[in-house]
């Protein structure tokens, strides 16, 4: 595993603060070496040979579901990047401001050769604490990349208020409770805090899974929310395959990401479920630690979710232990 | 155990980058090894074998150019010769355009350069005269000459293109189905242009009526394709086996494709059909080389497994030397010839 080559994908609005970021991650000393794809050389400062620029190319699959894109550009490029093994440890992948980050996601479930040799590290959407409110009215990609993040970048928040900072990581929240959220002015988070973080690494979803709220209090101002259950018996795969499946086929567009810790029925080890709209994966991952509550956990990311119905169907996969 | 052919009759090297592709020269008696560092070695049973730093970045595509040497492209946006005594020169630059594909057709005296530079396919005289450049909906993913010279077929997104090189107005045949075209191929007698697909399939369209031909039931990526002589046989990659569809008698339309040389759970990556007899040689992820006796199903094994996937495999056009190349570097060539 230790050769997968890790890649991570950093979103966010035009204006955010994407580029600051990007030029100060390729200019920081941190013994490192990234090829990065990017849409468009425009204000990027650095010269680094390992900048490819790109046209996002965004492919349907040909297999009639309409959520199966991918994105067709990195699946060359990054399969030529790898031919040129030991020039650089990880790739960064830029999006435009107004790319949805799903066929970027979904390009490393599908494709074979990236999934044999690279890793999806994190999706990293940097946002403007100044502007989020205006920029997640008027423009549904906004509320997307914050939906598939998992890292939000809480940009400019030398800008705003200590009220208005709340207010700005209350609204991300909103959309993606699962989020790890990073304050920054001029882009100056922790490098290490944004690349290498094994978000996407099923072992580790559950480490990025912070409080599964039980209440539901919602603003009601965004399209896409995130809702968790957690239930105390064990899960019975057959049932949840079923159910998440059909779900998925009728859902599919609707459902931006799922991530699930489920305890099987007689299994010691947990079972880490992860999609991306309805291209899913599932691995048993590490032991239930001794002594601990083999509670197993669910959160949707979507549209129009309906929570009592996610319940039920959630909580019918149950059986005895 | 019986030793395999590349210890009985056959050199290699360990090239220490990743074997992009390998083209013999027009003469068929030089190989050139394109690198994953941007490098064109140039290999021969005997002799050393000169590396020539080609491109500034890592090479992308490689076939013989049309004096004796090398065409390659790269990631530097250029498209460049290299010839045998290490002379480089630069046919065209694309700049910060990668030059993935490459190919020609023909000799010094007559014939075409192509190469794809984002979503254009341009073609260029002997002489390195841009002549045209052809556009496509999207990023061109593979290019063919016809056995003729006289088309070339760009793959791209939605389906394939279909030019005539030299034609005075530019109107392609467009050959189109849904989903992402990954490579092409023209058949030896211009009946048909097949495709590799993103859908672990391929797709072919028979050129005097238009029909689809859908081969399909790869467990793994398709990619590397080559007909026999005259077209009886498309081979392919991307099963644990050679995956050969028959192109005769109304054919691969209702015929099931013949597999060879299966290794079991082992893909094969590479596929290059000898240029006069019926035999294929293929290579596999395991790293090993073969070659299989079609009409007797019969199968020799050239390289052992090792030194990492398969990534590079061609015949010399006179067909007695066998060239193969690995991710991890190791390239070699088998001598066939008749002792």
């Amino acid at each position: 595993m230790a050769d997968l080559i890790p890649v991570t994908v950093l979103t966010g609005y035009l204006g955010a603060g994407k580029t600051t970021l990007l030029n100060r991650i390729l200019t920081e000393q941190h013994g490192k070496r990234y090829a990065v794809v990017i849409n468009e050389f425009g204000e990027l400062g650095v010269d680094n040979d390992l900048v490819v620029e790109s046209d996002e190319e965004v492919f349907e699959m040909n297999n009639g579901c309409a959520c199966c894109t991918v994105r067709g550009d990195l699946i060359r490029i990054i399969t030529a990047l790898l031919k040129r093994r030991g020039r650089f440890d990880g790739i960064i992948v830029e999006t435009t401001g107004l790319a949805n980050p799903a066929p970027v996601a979904q390009t490393f479930f599908i494709d074979e050769n990236l999934r044999a040799k690279t890793r999806l590290d994190a999706i990293v959407t940097v946002v403007d604490a100044l502007n989020l409110g205006k920029r997640l009215q008027d423009s549904p990609e906004a509320s997307a990349q914050i939906a598939f993040a998992d890292v939000v970048v809480v940009n400019k928040t030398d800008l705003v208020s200590a009220d208005e900072l709340a207010a700005v990581e209350a609204q991300v929240r909103e959309i993606n409770h699962l989020v790890t959220i990073l304050r920054a002015a001029r882009g100056n988070v922790p490098i290490d805090q944004i690349l290498g973080r094994g978000a996407f690494d099923l072992e580790r979803v559950l480490e990025f899974a912070p409080d599964f709220l039980t209440d539901d209090s919602h603003l009601h101002n965004v399209d896409i929310t995130s809702v968790s259950f957690s239930v105390k018996r064990p899960i019975d795969p057959d049932r949840f395959t079923k159910w998440i499946g059909a779900l998925f086929a009728e859902r599919g567009i609707d459902m931006l990401r799922t991530k699930g810790i489920l305890a099987y029925p007689g299994e010691n080890r947990r079972y880490a479920f992860q999609a991306v709209h309805e291209i899913a994966d599932g691995a048993f991952i590490g032991p239930w630690k001794e002594g601990d509550q083999r509670d197993s956990k669910i959160v949707f990311i979507g549209r129009n979710l309906n929570r009592p119905q996610l319940r039920r169907g959630f909580e019918a996969c149950q059986v005895d232990g | 155990m019986s030793q395999d052919l590349l210890a009985q009759r056959g050199i290699s090297h360990g090239l220490e980058a990743y074997v992009v592709g390998a083209a013999w020269n027009r003469f068929g008696t030089r190989v050139g090894f394109g690198l994953g560092d941007g490098c064109v070695a140039v290999g021969g049973l005997s002799g050393d074998w000169p590396r020539f730093e080609t491109h500034d970045g890592g090479l992308l595509a490689i076939a013989p150019d049309l004096a004796g040497g090398f065409l390659s492209g790269g990631d530097d946006g250029a498209l460049c010769r290299t010839g045998l005594d290490g002379t480089i020169s630069a046919i065209a630059s694309f700049g910060s355009k990668w030059v993935e594909q490459v190919a020609s057709f023909g000799d010094a005296t007559s014939g075409l350069y192509a190469c794809s530079a984002g979503k254009n396919l341009v073609l260029f005289d002997q002489a390195g005269q841009k002549l045209k450049e052809l556009p496509h909906p999207s990023t061109v993913t593979g290019i063919a000459f016809d056995a003729k010279g006289k088309r070339v077929a760009a793959s791209h997104y939605g389906g394939a293109s279909l030019w005539y090189a030299l034609a005075k107005t530019d109107n392609p045949r467009k050959l189109e189905w849904k989903g992402s075209h990954t490579a092409v191929t023209i058949h030896p007698g211009g009946d048909a242009v097949v495709t590799s697909m993103q859908e672990n399939a391929l797709h072919g369209w028979r050129l005097s009526d238009g029909q689809h031909m859908r081969m399909s039931g790869y467990p793994a990526k398709t990619g590397s394709l080559s007909w026999s002589r005259h077209g009886k046989w498309l081979a392919s990659s991307g099963a644990d086996a050679i995956v050969l569809w028959p192109f005769t008698g109304g054919g691969p339309m209702g015929k099931p494709p013949l597999e060879l040389a299966q290794i079991p759970e082992i893909v094969c990556t590479q596929v290059a059909f000898h240029p006069h007899h019926e035999i294929v040689a293929a290579g596999y992820a395991d790293g090993t080389v073969v070659m299989a006796d079609v009409a007797g199903e019969r199968v020799l094994r050239v390289k052992a497994p090792g030194n990492g996937e398969v990534s590079a495999l061609a015949w010399n056009h006179q067909g007695t030397q066998l060239a193969f190349g690995t991710e991890d570097g190791l390239a070699g060539i088998v001598d066939l010839a008749t002792r």
